[in-house]
């Protein structure tokens, strides 16, 4: 082993395994250098996903109790949601369909189809076909002091859940 | 007059201090041109006759290119008059489309150039497979090459949001969503696409960035990288496989010069000359076959693109609604055959199926590294090879014209001409 270009490899810690405190030195600076670097990335990736987010608040109130007749399915499009007002009380239905999140129609007393991808969900928002995953989401209602109704998305119910005003 | 000749004289030398060859006149200057111009020097001096013929290439590497810079230059255009905030966004498009001196014109061209550089660098890839382009040395190529592809969708992905209008938010509604079905991961994906939970300014903000500055500069980059290695390895496989490039270089020596004009030459010399190895009349002058051919096919593809940019317009919906889900909405063109899958399962079609893929793709030339058949279309010995990827082509067309065509509202089957 007397290439010279061989004992250049040797003598930046390399290829061989003579001279293990410089190869360890090496293989440990190297090691750590390239452990400080991305974990610095890592870290800092965190500065892609924003704390605050401008968003529409997830508890909003919707309107008075009277607002919505009894018997009946209200779409409010701006929150994407349906409101009923059933015998045994008010509750609501994410109209965001769980499979790409397009707004799924309501069809009276049969239950909620999605427009993109043909999934159909029952009256109570439970998957009957398509590709959908999950059913939909059902919000839990709340009666604000100042007597309107409240839906807070991020209470999510079960298919029995009533709210008697 | 010698204050006239005075004048010529440093005219004359002022011009030569910007093109020291001047008009090459001899096959001598011919070659310098090649080597002293820095936009010209990517090409070689002179190329193998095998690579210039229409019928091999097709010309789809090149076209990719060009469309590459037409994309580039009409999207610094529109750039000028774009806002990237919802309303506003979508107010800007409209004034391309109505107010803009030209704005249409660019427009138009900035969609349907990147339509068609889809659709390309997809062929090229296809042209690329059916010749036995990706073997050796140009297996790394390859892979670079379908990074290339990748980023072409996303930057086609990532500028489909901007308009701000219909189309634009309920195809994004639909991809956006498929990222959230990767496992582990997927909605901490999603909520890094869209800087949030919905699609709103932050998402706007995130998808032009990533449009017009980071998507861009990787692609850039790796075109670099990909024309670097074929300016290596030559502009494409040849019909016989290279006797001293079938083995990539040795580590840690030079690799040897395949060629017998290297001018610079700095290589282990093969045992054999190259010269001798490697015929003369095998080659032509860059200048002016080469050089020629690039030049009318950039012409041909901005005919093109301007025809089709005056006759055709962009499509410009209503402004994006949250509220209101077109009926059906469908992704970008070029995804709905994956839209086609996902309406069976979304995580079939949207996550498992492209990444097997991708890493099928990125797989291939080192599970047929076998330097057979390479140089010619649909080469006999590489006939197992050609029906597996034609047959994974053919159903990716297949479920994509399915998708753009046959699929109404509900996603329910409908016959274009019942429409």
């Amino acid at each position: 082993m007397t290439d010279p270009a061989k004992d250049g490899d040797r003598a930046a810690g390399g290829l061989t395994g003579e001279r293990t405190r410089r190869r360890f030195l090496f293989t440990t600076g190297t090691a750590t250098v390239v452990v400080g670097v991305f974990g610095f990335l890592g870290a800092t990736a965190r500065y892609l996903f924003p704390n605050v987010l401008y968003e529409p608040p997830s508890r909003f109130p919707v309107g008075r109790p009277e607002d919505f007749p009894p018997g009946t399915a209200t779409f409010l499009p701006e929150r994407r949601l349906f409101v009923f007002n059933s015998d045994a009380g008010f509750y609501a239905i994410s109209s965001i369909c769980t499979h790409l999140g397009c707004n799924v129609n309501h069809i009276t007393g049969d239950g909620f189809a999605c427009p993109c991808h043909g999934s159909l969900y029952d009256a109570n928002g439970q998957v009957t076909r398509g590709p959908a995953p999950r059913p939909l989401a059902w919000f839990a209602l709340s009666l604000s002091p100042r007597g309107e109704l409240v839906i807070d998305e991020e209470r999510l119910v079960q298919p029995d859940y009533r709210f008697k005003v | 007059m010698p204050s006239l000749t005075a004048a010529t004289r440093t005219v004359r030398s002022a011009w030569r201090s910007v093109f020291r060859v001047g008009w090459p006149r001899t096959d001598k200057d011919r070659t310098a041109a090649m080597i002293s111009s820095f936009f010209l020097h990517v090409h070689s001096a002179k190329v193998k006759k095998h690579s210039l013929r229409a019928s091999y290439t097709l010309g789809l590497g090149l076209i990719s290119f060009y469309l590459l810079l037409v994309l580039v230059v009409t999207g610094v255009a529109l750039m000028l008059y774009y806002t990237p905030h919802p309303p506003e966004a979508y107010r800007s498009m409209k004034d391309l489309q109505f107010v803009v001196t030209f704005g249409p014109v660019l427009r138009n061209m900035h969609r349907w150039a990147a339509h068609a550089m889809v659709l390309v660098v997809f062929l090229h890839m296809c042209r690329v497979f059916f010749t036995g382009g990706y073997k050796t040395p140009r297996r790394f190529n390859w892979v670079v090459g379908v990074v290339l592809f990748l980023l072409t969708l996303g930057l086609s992905f990532t500028g489909y949001l901007l308009p701000w209008d219909q189309l634009s938010f309920w195809a994004i509604t639909v991809g956006s969503n498929i990222a959230s079905y990767a496992p582990w991961i997927g909605d901490d994906l999603k909520y890094l696409m869209l800087g949030g939970h919905v699609i709103g300014s932050g998402a706007l903000l995130r998808f032009y960035v990533l449009h017009c500055v980071v998507l861009p500069g990787a692609a850039m980059t790796l075109v670099a990288v990909h024309f670097f290695r074929v300016r290596k390895d030559g502009l494409s496989a040849p019909p016989q496989p290279e006797p001293s490039a079938i083995v990539e270089a040795a580590p840690g020596r030079f690799p040897a010069s395949t060629r017998s004009y290297g001018l610079m030459a700095l290589t282990d010399r093969p045992a054999q000359p190259v010269v001798e190895s490697d015929p003369e009349d095998d080659e032509v002058l860059s200048w002016p076959h080469l050089l020629y051919r690039e030049l009318l096919l950039l012409l041909a593809v901005l005919v093109v693109l301007h025809v089709v940019a005056l006759v055709f317009n962009a499509p410009l919906e209503e402004i994006a609604n949250a509220t209101i889900t077109p009926n059906p909405a469908k992704a970008p063109w070029y995804f709905l055959g994956l839209q086609e899958l996902v309406h069976y399962s979304a995580f079939v079609g949207g996550v498992l199926v492209p990444g097997v893929i991708v890493l099928a793709l990125v797989l291939i030339p080192y599970l047929d590294p076998k330097p057979r058949g390479v140089g010619v279309w649909f080469a006999r010995e590489r006939r197992w090879a050609n029906w597996t990827f034609g047959a994974f082509a053919i159903v990716a067309v297949v479920l994509t014209i399915v998708g753009t065509f046959f699929r109404g509202p509900n996603w329910a089957w409908v016959w274009p001409w019942m429409r």
